[in-house]
């Protein structure tokens, strides 16, 4: 076992209020499983698991499970701390691997009504109402980088999460700024 | 900008993809010669026409095989590779002579 890394954020756990907010929740838990079993595992440990490969499902009072392939989860768990987890470095069960996205991926949580419009300067997928609903998930880029997009409710609110490789947070965080600077 | 239909994430820009190269037949690891593994690894067919190739959707790390015509690039179709990949491959080697 080994302590994650990443339970401080580069980027400061901010919060950038406005007509759009965009808030820093690097240092909330997330964690993965991938393997032919990860499904069945989680299933077993009392999650809610989307249906279809990109696919996000919430789970009352504990998170989402983010479905990225058919063999492929992400757990997230906002109102979790990261500093108190610990990881493991070998295989959960058989066929089920951890997935370390809390140490690869940064988290930025996009709030707004007019998110869609904004991101539509940004990435080539259409986020807006019709074409992505709640629930949803593009594996995909923005402004050039790598990154998943998730449309989920949080705290009664709409909300975009967005994970990009933590090298290229400060990156991510200053074109979110930059796009949203007509709409604030 | 080309669109290319990934068959997990549908279609997406064709800046976020990675050529993989030629979906070949792999010869018997235990039985191939030095000839026929090199040129497994290093020749390409040229021929004009439909060929397989690989390509990766890179934000998902998502490799899959495209139907692609080399001189029209018309793409056929895209599918996941275990239509054509349906067991592990083992790459264990006899134990070398001592």
């Amino acid at each position: 076992m080994t302590e994650t890394m990443f339970n401080v954020s580069p980027l400061g756990g901010q919060v950038y209020d406005g007509a759009i907010s965009i808030a820093d929740y690097t240092t909330r838990h997330r964690s993965g499983l991938r393997g032919a079993q990860a499904r069945s595992l989680l299933i077993e440990a009392g999650w809610s698991v989307p249906a279809h490969p990109n696919e996000i499902l919430q789970t009352e009072d504990r998170g989402f499970v983010m479905a990225l392939s058919q063999r492929e989860f992400w757990l997230l768990e906002p109102t979790r701390d990261a500093l108190s987890i610990s990881i493991s470095t070998t295989a959960v069960d058989k066929d089920v691997y951890p997935l370390f996205c809390q140490s690869s991926h940064c988290w930025l949580v996009v709030t707004g009504e007019l998110k869609s419009s904004m991101m539509a300067k940004l990435c080539g997928v259409d986020l807006s109402d019709n074409a992505f609903a709640t629930g949803t998930v593009a594996q995909t880029q923005m402004a050039l980088i790598n990154c998943i997009i998730a449309r989920h409710e949080m705290a009664g609110h709409d909300v975009f999460s967005l994970f990009v490789d933590h090298s290229l947070a400060e990156y991510a965080l200053e074109v979110l700024l930059d796009a949203r600077d007509e709409f604030v | 900008m080309k669109i290319l239909t990934c068959p997990l994430n549908g279609p997406r820009n064709i800046s976020e993809f990675v050529y993989g190269g030629q979906v070949k037949r792999m010869p018997d690891t235990a039985t191939a010669s030095d000839r026929e593994w090199a040129a497994y690894v290093f020749y390409e067919e040229t021929n004009i026409g439909v060929v397989l190739e690989w390509w990766l959707h890179s934000p998902s790390s998502y490799w899959f095989i495209a139907e692609r015509h080399n001189a029209t690039d018309e793409i056929i179709r895209t599918f996941p590779a275990d239509e054509l990949f349906t067991q592990r491959v083992d790459f264990s080697s006899p134990e070398a002579p001592l």
